[in-house]
C-alpha cells in the first residue's frame, strides 16, 4: 500500500534537514504506528506525505498503490485514497461542516471519475456515520472546526475519514488532546474502519492510544529516521522505560 | 487671501526668508516653489474636512494668554536630560545646556543654515518633500521655507541623556515656526523629550532619518496654554530593523493639528504613534486632530497607531489615521486604534481609519469605537465607596493607558502619567 | 433563518436551481445577446432627447419639466472623482439614452405572438414560463394557474419595462406593482409627493443623470398594515450595444407594511465599456419595513479588463416613520466599475438600518462600495457588514459613513468590515468616516485585510478539494453573514455567483 524509499526533507525556508533517510512499508489491511519523541520528525512525515507547502524533499521517494505520491497535488492525493487526520484541525470559519463534507466527497467522487452523490443520498450517509461516532446533527450544521472542543475536532476528522473513505489513513498525535472517554470513541471509530482494503499508519508520543488501536507493526523515529521496529511490544517498552534507554541503546 | 500668511513663492522672496548660505537658500527657494504650486489649504480639500485651517493660515495668530502655572516644575523635569530652550520660537542659550552630548553632534538650524554645505542637505525638506504625496501638506511646506530656527542633530552612537526641546511662551502675540532635522545613524539610539506651548501659534516641522538597526524614541507634552494654536508635522524614514516610537500628550490647546507621516523603507523595522489627548472646552474651544500617515514599502514591518480622546464640554476631536500597504510590502502587520471617550453630550469626535492595501500576505485591521463612560463600570466603583467624580478619573484613565504602554521608558511614562492624573485631579477642585 | 447547510441538501426546486445555475456556469453565464429588432432615439443627450423620453412614455407635463430641469443641472455639474476608480473618461454623448424592443409596440395576444427571442431571454434569466409569458404581455397569463414559488417579476429590458407579473393578485391585496411609466401614468399623485424626495434632483453627477434621462424601472406601493403577499422582483437587462440604462425605482412603504424587494442585474458580454447609473428611492413610514436585496452580476468585462458595465447608482431610503426598518443586501460580482452606496436616513425614532454587502472584484475590476447611516432620530440602531473579496488586477473598496447627529440619542452602530486578498496583484482598501455628535450614543468600527488563510487551503486540498473549490469554499464561509441575509433563492444563486467570478483567481 504505502513504501516510503530513503526520504529525506528539508524545511524549505531554511537549512534545517527534518528527515534524513525514512524506509517504511505499510501493507493493505494493516496498522502501522510510528512513535518518538517530540522534534524527531513524525509530523513532518504525516505533512510531506499529504503534500503540504514548506517542506523540500531533497532525496527519495514515496507511493501509495504503485502511484508516486510526491508529484501530486495534495487534492490528487487525497483522491489517490490518502487521508490525514490533522493534530490541530482547521477552523473555517462560515463554512458549514455538512458543506464542506459533501463538497470534499464530490469532488475527490469527481476526480475519480465516479458520479457526485446526491443531496438524499449524502444526507443518509452522513447521518449514518454521525449517528456511529455520537456526533449530533448540531455539530454537523456548525461551521467546520469552529467553537468545538478538542473532543469534538477529532472525532470530526473521524468523520470525515468514514465519509471519505480514503485507502490510507495516517492519524497525526489523534490522541493529543483528548481525555479517557474521548479517546476510546475516537479509537471505536478508527477500528470500526480497519478492513483488508484499509492500512492505517499511527503516529503518536505515548503508548496509550495504542491500547485502544492495537498496531500489527511499532516503528520507533528518532532523529529524522527510523531507528527500530517491531511489534506491539515495542510499545510497551517505550512505555516502561522511556525514549532514552531505547536510543541510547541504537546509539550503542 | 489677503488675511493669509504670505504663501505664495512671489511673496516669500528670498528676502523675506531666513537668511541662510547655499544649501539652505535652495532648499527654502524650493519650499517655496512647493507651497505656490499646492496653494494654501481650504476648508473644502478632504483633508481639512474636519479642522478649519483659517486660523492657522491667518496674517497674523490670534492672542493667546501665557499660561501661569504658578511655579509648578514643568513636565520631565526629574528626567535627566540635555536642555534646549526655545522662547517664542527663539533659541535661549543662557537657559540651554552646552550643544554637546556623547555620540551627538547638535547645533542650532540657523547655525547649519549658514554654512555653503552641511549633511542637513539630504534631509532638510527632503523628507517633508517625499510626505507631499499623495497627500498635499502645505503647512509643511511653508514651514520648510519660513522655519526661523530648530536644532539640527546627527546621532552616532547611544545617547545616555535624552534631548530635551524646551518651548516657553513668553508672547501673547508670538508666531513661531521651527524647523528640527534628526539623523540616528546605524546602530545608534535617541530618546527626544519635547514640552511647552512654544507660542500663541506654533508651526513646528521634524524630520527624523532613522538608519538600519537605529532607535529613535519620542515623547512631547504639548503645553497648558488654553489659547495656543499648534500645527505640527514629523515625517520620519525608518530603515530595516530601525524602531520609532512617538507619544503626545495633549491636555490644553484651543486648535492643535498633529500630523505624522512615516514611511517605512527597510525590512523588519517597526513604527508605532500614540497620542492621548485630553479636551476641555470650557477653558477655550478644544480642537484636537491626530492625522497618520503609514507607508510600508518594505517587508515584515509592524505599525501601531493609538490614539486616543477624552472630550467634554464642546471639545473636538478628529483622528484621521491611514496604512498605505505597497504591493511588495509583504508580511505586514498594521493595527490602528482610534477610540474616543464623550464625557457629555457636546464633545463630538469624527474619524478616518483608512486601509489601503496592494500586497496580499498582511494582517492589518483597525478598531474605532465611541461612546459614553462605561456606566457599569462606573456604579461598579461607586458600589464600592469610591465617588463619581474619581471613579470617572479612574476610568478615564483605565481608558488612556493603552496609549501610554506605548511609551517605553517608565520614568517618563510615569512622569506623564503623572500629568494627566494631575490635570484630572485639578478640575475636581 | 435557516442554514446554508439546510438549503444544500434540500430536495426540490432549490436543488433544480442549483443545477441549472450549474449548467449555465461558464466564465460569465448571462454573456448572451439577443437579436432583437430595437428602436433607439438617436445617440447624444440634449433637451430633445428628455423630452423625446418623456412622449415615448406618454408621460404628462409636469414630468417632462422635471426631467429637464434634472438636465439642465447636470450641464453645470461635473463627475466626481474622489472614488478609488480609474476609467477612461466617458463620453456621455457617445450613448444611446433610448431603446427599447420594436415588437413591444403593440401588445401581442399569445405567446405565438411574442417575439420568440425575447421569450428566449426571459428563459436563459430563469424566469419561470409563466411569468414569461406575462413578462412577454399575453393577455391572459395573469389567470393561469401559478407555478412553484411567487415571486412577482418587473422585468426591464434595456430602457423600457417589458411587463410586470401577478398585478392582479397583488391588486387584490392593495399593492401596486408596476413600472415606473406607468405608475407616472396611472398614479400621478403617489409619484409626484415621492419622486425626488429621498434623492433630490441635484443629489449628485450620476442621479442627476438619471433624473434627466431614466426611461424605465419599477414602482411599488403597499398601503398601510400590508404585508405584501409575495416577494417583488425585477431582473434588469442591458442588451443594445452603446445604450446606457438608466433605470428608476420608488418603493413606497406606508405605515405598519412589508415588503421584500429582490433585484437582479445581467448584461451581454461587448467589448466596449457599457453605462448604468440608476437611481433607487424608497420612503419607509412609521413601523414599516423594507428589505432590499441585490445580486449584481452586469458583465465585468474580459480577462484583460475590455468591456464590462460601468455601474453607477445611487440608492437611498428614508426611515420616516417611527421604528421603520431597512435592510439593504448586496451581492456585486459584476460590472468593470462600481460605484455605490445604499445608504439609510434614519429619521424616525427608533428607526433601524442594516447594509450587509459582499463585493468581488476579479481581473481588472474595480468596485468602490459602501453605505452611509445617516442616524437623525433618537434610538435608531445600525449595523454595516461588509465582506470585500479582491482577485486577480483588481480594486476593492469599502467606503463608508457612520454619522451621527446630536439629536441621535441612544444611537448605536456597528460596523464590520473585512477584505480579504487572494494573489498579489490585487487591492483592498477601506475608507470609512465616522462622525459623533452626541454622547449617548456608540459607534463601533472594526475593519480587517487579510489573504485566504493558507492551513484552511491546505486542509481543504487535503480533503481532496481542488484549490479553486478550496477558494469558493472558503471565501463563501467568510461572506456568510452577508449571504445568510438574502432571501433562499437569491442565496443560492449567489453562493454559486462567488464561485464563478473566482475563476482564474488561483494557481
Amino acid at each position: 500500500m504505502l513504501k516510503i524509499n530513503n526520504l529525506h526533507v528539508k524545511l524549505e525556508e531554511e537549512d534545517k534537514q527534518i528527515l534524513k533517510g525514512v524506509d517504511l512499508e505499510v501493507p493493505a489491511g494493516k496498522v502501522h504506528a510510528i512513535m518518538g519523541p517530540n522534534g524527531s520528525g513524525k509530523s513532518t512525515l504525516s505533512y510531506v506525505l499529504s503534500g503540504r507547502d514548506g517542506y523540500e524533499v531533497t532525496k527519495g521517494d514515496a507511493s501509495l498503490d504503485g502511484e508516486e505520491l510526491l508529484d501530486m497535488e495534495p487534492e490528487e492525493r487525497a483522491a489517490a485514497g490518502l487521508f490525514l487526520a490533522f493534530q490541530y484541525p482547521v477552523e473555517i470559519p462560515g463554512v458549514g461542516n455538512m458543506t464542506f463534507l459533501r463538497t470534499a466527497v464530490n469532488a475527490q467522487r469527481k476526480a475519480r471519475g465516479e458520479e457526485e452523490m446526491s443531496a438524499a443520498d449524502f444526507l443518509k450517509f452522513i447521518r449514518a456515520k454521525a449517528k456511529d461516532l455520537k456526533i449530533d446533527a448540531d455539530m454537523l450544521k456548525r461551521p467546520v472546526n469552529v467553537g468545538f472542543s478538542g473532543g469534538e475536532k477529532k472525532r470530526n476528522e473521524i468523520l470525515q475519514m468514514a465519509m471519505l473513505e480514503p485507502k490510507m489513513c495516517i492519524l497525526d498525535e489523534t490522541d493529543s488532546g483528548l481525555d479517557v472517554d474521548a479517546m476510546k470513541l475516537v479509537s471505536e471509530g478508527v477500528n470500526a474502519l480497519r478492513d483488508s482494503g484499509r492500512s492505517f499508519l499511527v503516529i503518536t508520543h505515548y503508548q496509550r492510544l495504542l491500547d485502544h488501536i492495537k498496531p500489527d507493526v511499532v516503528h520507533i523515529m528518532a532523529n529524522g529516521r527510523i531507528v527500530k521496529s517491531g511489534g506491539p511490544e515495542l510499545a510497551l517498552e517505550v512505555e516502561h522505560n522511556g525514549y532514552a534507554d531505547i536510543l541510547a541503546e541504537i546509539d550503542a | 487671501m489677503s488675511t493669509a500668511v504670505k504663501m505664495t513663492a512671489d511673496e516669500i522672496n528670498a528676502d523675506q526668508r531666513p537668511a541662510s548660505g547655499a544649501w539652505a537658500a535652495e532648499a527654502r527657494a524650493d519650499a517655496a516653489n512647493r507651497l505656490a504650486s499646492m496653494g494654501l489649504p481650504t476648508r473644502r480639500d478632504e483633508y481639512w474636512k474636519w479642522t478649519r485651517p483659517d486660523s492657522l493660515i491667518s496674517a497674523t495668530p490670534s492672542e493667546a494668554e501665557v499660561f501661569d502655572n504658578q511655579g509648578e516644575p514643568l513636565v520631565f523635569h526629574e528626567i535627566d536630560r540635555l536642555k534646549l530652550v526655545f522662547v517664542d520660537g527663539v533659541f535661549d542659550a543662557d537657559a540651554s545646556d552646552a550643544l554637546e552630548g556623547e555620540g551627538l553632534e547638535i547645533e542650532r538650524l540657523s547655525t547649519a543654515a549658514e554654512k555653503d554645505i552641511h549633511w542637513a542637505k539630504d534631509l532638510y525638506g527632503v523628507l517633508e518633500t517625499a510626505g507631499q504625496t499623495p497627500v498635499k501638506r502645505p503647512l509643511a511646506a511653508y514651514n520648510s521655507a519660513q522655519a526661523t530656527d530648530g536644532v539640527v542633530v546627527r546621532v552616532t552612537g547611544q545617547v545616555s541623556r535624552p534631548v530635551s526641546l524646551i518651548y516657553r511662551h513668553a508672547d501673547k502675540a508670538s508666531d513661531a515656526i521651527l524647523h528640527h532635522v534628526i539623523r540616528v545613524e546605524e546602530g545608534a539610539r535617541l530618546t527626544l523629550l519635547e514640552n511647552g506651548a512654544a507660542a500663541a501659534r506654533f508651526n513646528q516641522v521634524t524630520e527624523v532619518d532613522i538608519a538600519k538597526g537605529a532607535q529613535f524614541h519620542h515623547v512631547r507634552a504639548q503645553g497648558r496654554d488654553h489659547d495656543r494654536q499648534a500645527v505640527t508635522h514629523l515625517f520620519t524614514r525608518v530603515d530595516a530593523e530601525a524602531v520609532f516610537k512617538s507619544f503626545t500628550m495633549t491636555v490644553n490647546g484651543k486648535l492643535t493639528r498633529n500630523e505624522c507621516v512615516i514611511e517605512i523603507v527597510g525590512d523588519e523595522a517597526v513604527a508605532h504613534v500614540a497620542g492621548a489627548a485630553l479636551g476641555d472646552g470650557a477653558d477655550s474651544d478644544f480642537h484636537h486632530d491626530d492625522t497618520v500617515f503609514i507607508t510600508h514599502d518594505a517587508v515584515a514591518c509592524e505599525s501601531r497607531q493609538v490614539f486616543k480622546k477624552v472630550l467634554k464640554n464642546g471639545a473636538k476631536g478628529v483622528f484621521q489615521g491611514k496604512i498605505l500597504v505597497k504591493p511588495d510590502a509583504q508580511k505586514t502587520d498594521g493595527y490602528q486604534k482610534s477610540q474616543s471617550l464623550l464625557l457629555d453630550d457636546d464633545a463630538s469626535f469624527q474619524a478616518k481609519p483608512e486601509l489601503e492595501i496592494y500586497a496580499d500576505d498582511v494582517i492589518c485591521s483597525h478598531g474605532s469605537t465611541t461612546g459614553a463612560i462605561d456606566e457599569e463600570a462606573l456604579f461598579y466603583l461607586r458600589s464600592r465607596g469610591v465617588p463619581t467624580p474619581i471613579a470617572t478619573d479612574l476610568l478615564v484613565l483605565a481608558f488612556l493607558a493603552d496609549a501610554i504602554e506605548e511609551i517605553e521608558d517608565e520614568d517618563i511614562s510615569a512622569e506623564i502619567t503623572g500629568r494627566l492624573d494631575a490635570w484630572l485631579s485639578r478640575r475636581r477642585g | 433563518m435557516a442554514g446554508l447547510d439546510e438549503l444544500n441538501v434540500k430536495e426540490g426546486v432549490e436543488e433544480e436551481t442549483v443545477e441549472a445555475v450549474k449548467s449555465l456556469a461558464g466564465t460569465y453565464k448571462y454573456g448572451w445577446e439577443t437579436d432583437i429588432e430595437m428602436e433607439y432615439a438617436p445617440k447624444g443627450l440634449n433637451p430633445d432627447i428628455v423630452r423625446l423620453i418623456s412622449e415615448k412614455n406618454e408621460e404628462p407635463k409636469w414630468m417632462t419639466e422635471w426631467r429637464l430641469e434634472a438636465f439642465a443641472r447636470w450641464e453645470k455639474l461635473d463627475e466626481p472623482s474622489w472614488a478609488l476608480l480609474n476609467y477612461p473618461e466617458i463620453d456621455f454623448q457617445d450613448q444611446y439614452y433610448y431603446a427599447r424592443p420594436k415588437s413591444m409596440e403593440e401588445k401581442p395576444k399569445s405567446l405565438d405572438e411574442v417575439d420568440p427571442k425575447l421569450l428566449e431571454t426571459y428563459q436563459k434569466l430563469g424566469i419561470p414560463l409563466k411569468e414569461q409569458m406575462i413578462l412577454a404581455g399575453v393577455e391572459g397569463a395573469e389567470d393561469m394557474p401559478a407555478e412553484g414559488r411567487k415571486v412577482a417579476v418587473d422585468a426591464v429590458f434595456d430602457s423600457v419595462s417589458v411587463g410586470t407579473t401577478f398585478q392582479e393578485e397583488l391588486k387584490k391585496a392593495g399593492v401596486i406593482f408596476c413600472s415606473i411609466s406607468e405608475a407616472i401614468r396611472e398614479h400621478p399623485e403617489l409619484v409626484k409627493k415621492y419622486l425626488g424626495s429621498v434623492v433630490p434632483v441635484s443629489d449628485n453627477y450620476y442621479a442627476t443623470l438619471n433624473s434627466a434621462v431614466f426611461s424605465d424601472g419599477s414602482f411599488v406601493y403597499i398601503p398601510p398594515n400590508t404585508r405584501c403577499p409575495m416577494e417583488l422582483s425585477t431582473y434588469f437587462r442591458i442588451n443594445a450595444e452603446n445604450t446606457g440604462q438608466f433605470e428608476r425605482t420608488l418603493i413606497i412603504a406606508d405605515k405598519g407594511s412589508y415588503v421584500s424587494y429582490l433585484e437582479g442585474c445581467t448584461a451581454p458580454q461587448r467589448d466596449t465599456a457599457q453605462l448604468h447609473a440608476a437611481v433607487v428611492e424608497i420612503i419607509i413610514e412609521e413601523d414599516a419595513e423594507v428589505k432590499y436585496s441585490t445580486v449584481q452580476n452586469w458583465f465585468p468585462g474580459d480577462e484583460e479588463g475590455k468591456g464590462g458595465i460601468y455601474n453607477f447608482v445611487t440608492k437611498r431610503a428614508d426611515c420616516r416613520g417611527d421604528r421603520s426598518k431597512v435592510m439593504w443586501t448586496q451581492v456585486e460580482t459584476g460590472s468593470a466599475v462600481t460605484w455605490k452606496y445604499p445608504s439609510c436616513i434614519l429619521r424616525g425614532a427608533e428607526s433601524q438600518g442594516e447594509f450587509y454587502s459582499i463585493a468581488i472584484t476579479n481581473n481588472y475590476q474595480q468596485a468602490d462600495t459602501g453605505t452611509k447611516m445617516v442616524h437623525l432620530g433618537r434610538d435608531t440602531k445600525s449595523r454595516i457588514v461588509s465582506k470585500g473579496i479582491s482577485a486577480g488586477k483588481a480594486q476593492n473598496t469599502y467606503r463608508g459613513l457612520v454619522s451621527m447627529h446630536p439629536k441621535a440619542k441612544n444611537s448605536r452602530n456597528y460596523t464590520q468590515c473585512d477584505s480579504l486578498l487572494i494573489g498579489d496583484k490585487c487591492g483592498a482598501h477601506t475608507v470609512p468616516y465616522i462622525e459623533v455628535k452626541n454622547n449617548s450614543s456608540r459607534v463601533e468600527h472594526e475593519a480587517t485585510t487579510s489573504k485566504v488563510d493558507e492551513e484552511q487551503m491546505f486542509y481543504c486540498r487535503q480533503r481532496g478539494m481542488d484549490e479553486e473549490e478550496a477558494v469558493a469554499l472558503i471565501v463563501n464561509g467568510f461572506a456568510k453573514e452577508v449571504l445568510q441575509a438574502l432571501p433562499m433563492e437569491f442565496a443560492m444563486e449567489a453562493q454559486q455567483l462567488v464561485a464563478i467570478s473566482l475563476e482564474g483567481s488561483v494557481g
